[in-house]
């Protein structure tokens, strides 16, 4: 039985050398406040000690502003989490569910971009006050678990263009950095969509979004989907970019690491 | 045996076999599981006796061949699953006027006088809808057809048998009783004929016999058996069954073998009906049927008339000598009938003499069915149509949160200049939508599972993975992808209903159910509704076979806001799922402003004129 000793925390690497001391700050207290809770889980397995609660709408508002955008997590989506979750369900279903979930994510993504108003007229003769999102938008998928969402996306928009990006992590530092972008030629002008399934620190997120700001698309014209985010990477995202868009399905102190493995069977 | 005599009087020259195999079921237009086609030899006659079922209303019918009611539409589903229901075109039967069936039917009856729709080839056809009209089916257009453009629709579904709030309208139950030959089922089909009434089930004391053992088994082969007695019938099964089919649920008829004389493992499907006949030597025996039955006639012809169309049929059809006959009648069926059939006359409220010939009697029963009939009234749409203006929107109502994306994607289905390409790209995208939001209605529990990352993670599942899927054809049908797509195997279950376009009443057309669909949860689909008088009716066939009403989510792409407050009043525990609310309908019943007719527009079968 563990008794929680704080120096082993395998779960939350340390990251992020070019984000603010202030931060960094921030991020120890939190990491200091959730460690007791990760380290009794690892060792106690008793189920009144070991859950790891998520934080709830409001206090991820009043913690990281409007950027952040949770899923509406009906009983629906809970039970998706639960599933990609749970260490005995079967591959098959994995790809099932996550696939699931992330064509909710997607779909509420969209609801991020930008629309018009635009009146219809029906069948039956009638007007309908609709809207019509601009078109102009593009994807970025993140090498190689951000490509999981490619489809998902490409089941609600048919032709939309995909750039990538690859971002390799140092196994020892875990330094972030970019060996691979392709982008269309006009992204600078395009909303674009980053795709990107778990965020445990969020560095990997943050050398995208810089590949992305450096091919000249403003920081508000990116919307990052996201399915499970530890509030760690949050706040460094939040911190480094407060104008992009976050959306994302779950905050959870422990992401589950496994679901690119899982997702396409390299485990 | 004499009681098989009875029954071999009412089917017709196919049991003329000498062995004297008799048919012991028939199909009826409610077929199920009919696996059991050639399940028995004693069965191969039934699918004549089943066109006694439907000759009610063929006066002109000439002898035809043995429709086959359910095997024409290449399904290959298992049928071990399925529950199967038909509604055939009464008119479109033929078969001999002097038989009737010897087990129970549930008959969509027409007058005769309603001049019977029947195709080229003079066999049953199934009812169906058609969007391109088939000149040459019809070679004898009627009443039973309406054209609207380009369409034939064929009317002879099932009207409502509930009230608009949704409840069931106890049917009217006519019990007939008199001597085996007596007439009893001549006077059922002419009551039936003349009644006009949509919907009948007729119901035969037949099904009831007891299973024999051994020893009674013998009995029977000797004649000495006696089918005339009382205690030959199982009167509690009977009583459960009536009793049933008055609630107007679906019940499970058992299906006597008079070869085994036993019952088959398959059973007949009946459903209850406004107007129910049960006919049988001793119906009016037991005091609690006495209690079900809403009016008592007792067909009493003369003994020696009897007697003779008995001998008649014996020998001819049967091939039985007069000696082994008139001993049977005089050791059994005249003391039956002095002894248990003829006292119960004092329970009668009429007596008919002459039995089916009789047409004063008859007129003056049909005027009283009449007159209680319309005591109970089934006029459906229009009062849905014009009740709750102005109310607040009902509980049991889940709108999705109407988002910009939501609202995008209404935008392309809703305008009329939207290619189809798009139009189906885009309402599968919306209909996703709606099947994930139902999903996360139906009750979950909490449990807790181990991750990879060696946490205990808490969540949920949902509490029954008994899910299963049922659309509203047509248009339902486009919502099935999505459920499939969503619910791994999931079962779905299919429901025509289509509105007859000349009383606008929606009509049921065809059924087809998981067999255990009231252990699952239901996830009705339909895209659109509007008044809610065709998800009403879905919604009655679903609690008729004994779904729970918080068990149904009825989902649809765009209501009404009257068809919410309409289904939301009959049925308050139906949750009701919808990603737009619309404030109006029209006169035609379209939704204001709306889609348009949603499987036109996704089938590609819209009319060339506009709404």
């Amino acid at each position: 039985m563990c008794t929680g000793s704080p120096s082993s925390n395998g779960t939350q690497p340390e990251e992020d050398a070019g984000a603010p001391e202030q931060q960094q700050q921030q991020q120890q207290q939190q990491q200091q406040q959730e460690q007791p809770q990760t380290e009794q889980s690892l060792g106690l397995r008793t189920p009144t000690h070991a859950i790891v609660g998520a934080a709830t709408a409001e206090e991820i508002l009043e913690e990281y502003g409007s950027t952040l955008k949770l899923l509406e997590c009906n009983s629906q989506v809970a039970e998706l989490l639960t599933i990609l979750r749970d260490k005995n369900t079967t591959r098959s279903d994995f790809k099932f569910y996550a696939d699931r979930l992330i064509r909710l994510v997607i779909e509420e993504s969209l609801n991020q971009l930008p629309y018009t108003d635009c009146d219809v007229e029906t069948p039956t003769g009638a007007i309908y006050e609709g809207l019509k999102y601009r078109s102009g938008n593009c994807g970025v998928s993140i090498i190689r678990s951000g490509e999981a969402m490619e489809q998902g996306l490409r089941d609600c928009c048919r032709s939309i263009r995909i750039g990538k990006i690859l971002v390799e992590s140092d196994a020892n530092t875990h330094e972030a950095r970019v060996v691979y972008a392709r982008f269309p030629d006009d992204i600078g002008s395009r909303q674009v969509l980053l795709m990107y399934p778990i965020m445990s620190t969020g560095n990997t997120v943050l050398q995208a979004v810089n590949v992305l700001r450096e091919h000249g698309v403003p920081e508000k014209c990116i919307i990052l989907s996201n399915l499970f985010c530890t509030p760690a990477a949050a706040r460094t995202v939040v911190n480094a970019f407060p104008k992009l868009k976050i959306l994302t399905s779950e905050l959870h102190p422990v992401a589950p690491n496994h679901f690119g493995q899982k997702y396409f069977g390299t485990d | 045996m004499s009681s098989i005599t009875f029954l071999c009087s009412k089917s017709n020259e196919a049991n003329n076999n000498p062995k004297g195999r008799i048919a012991t079921n028939s199909i009826n237009s409610s077929n199920n599981n009919n696996n059991n086609n050639n399940h028995n030899n004693s069965v191969k006659s039934k699918v004549k006796v089943a066109a006694a079922a439907v000759a009610v209303s063929a006066a002109a019918a000439a002898a035809v061949p043995p429709p086959v009611v359910t095997k024409t539409n290449g399904h290959i589903d298992d049928r071990s699953d399925v529950t199967e229901q038909l509604y055939i075109d009464p008119g479109a039967g033929g078969g001999e006027l002097n038989c009737c069936p010897a087990s129970p039917t549930t008959v969509p009856a027409k007058s005769a006088l309603e001049s019977p729709m029947r195709g080229p080839s003079g066999r049953r056809q199934r009812t169906r809808t058609t969007s391109i009209g088939n000149q040459t089916t019809t070679a004898n257009p009627s009443e039973c057809i309406i054209r609207a453009n380009n369409r034939t629709i064929y009317t002879a579904g099932r009207p409502p048998w509930y009230n608009c709030a949704g409840q069931q309208v106890e049917p009217f139950v006519i019990g007939i009783c008199g001597g085996s030959a007596s007439g009893k089922t001549t006077v059922a089909e002419k009551i039936i004929e003349s009644l006009d009434v949509p919907w009948v089930t007729l119901l035969s004391m037949d099904c009831f016999y007891k299973i024999l053992n051994e020893k009674q088994h013998e009995q029977a082969l000797l004649n000495e058996y006696n089918f005339d007695h009382p205690d030959a019938f199982d009167i509690e099964l009977l009583i459960d069954v009536l009793t049933k089919l008055k609630e107007g649920r679906k019940v499970e008829v058992p299906v006597y073998n008079f070869v085994t004389h036993g019952r088959e493992s398959q059973t007949k499907t009946m459903y209850g009906a406004n107007v129910i006949i049960f006919e049988g030597i001793l119906t009016f025996h037991s005091p609690e049927v006495l209690k079900l039955l809403d009016m008592k006639i007792f067909v009493d012809t003369d003994p020696d008339i009897r007697l003779a169309r008995r001998l008649k049929r014996d020998i001819s059809q049967r091939g039985r000598d007069l000696k082994g006959v008139l001993k049977q009648y005089l050791n059994m069926v005249k003391p039956s009938y002095a002894n248990y059939i003829a006292p119960t006359m004092a329970h009668a409220d009429i007596i008919v003499p002459r039995g089916g010939e009789n047409k004063v009697a008859i007129h003056l029963i049909v005027q009283h069915v009449h007159t209680q009939l319309q005591l109970r009234g089934f006029k459906l749409r229009e009062t849905l149509a014009n009740s709750y203006k102005d109310q607040p929107m009902p509980e049991s109502l889940h709108l999705i949160h109407p988002t910009p994306q939501i609202k995008g994607l209404h935008t392309f289905i809703r305008c009329k200049n939207t290619s189809r390409d798009e139009f189906i790209f885009y309402s599968k995208r919306l209909i996703r939508l709606v099947i994930e939001y139902a999903l996360s209605l139906f009750p979950f529990k909490q449990t807790t599972v181990e991750t990879p990352q060696g946490v205990l993670y808490e969540g949920k599942r949902m509490a029954s993975r008994k899910i299963c899927g049922v659309s509203i054809l047509r248009a339902g049908e486009t919502m099935e992808q999505a459920v499939c797509d969503v619910c791994k195997d999931i079962r779905i279950g299919k429901i025509l209903i289509q509105t007859n376009l000349k009383t606008g009443e929606p009509e049921l057309y065809y059924l087809r159910l998981p067999k255990d669909i009231k252990d699952y949860k239901v996830i009705l689909m339909d895209a659109t509704v509007a008044t809610g008088a065709a998800a009403m009716m879905a919604i009655r066939v679903l609690l008729d076979h004994d779904v729970p009403e918080e068990n149904i989510i009825l989902a649809s792409l765009l209501m009404a806001e009257i068809g919410v407050h309409s289904i939301a009043y009959a049925f308050p525990k139906v949750k009701i799922v919808t990603s737009a609310l619309d404030p109006e309908i029209n006169s035609k019943f379209y939704v204001i402003p709306g889609i348009g007719n949603f499987g036109d527009r996704y089938f590609g079968t819209e009319p060339s004129d506009e709404y």
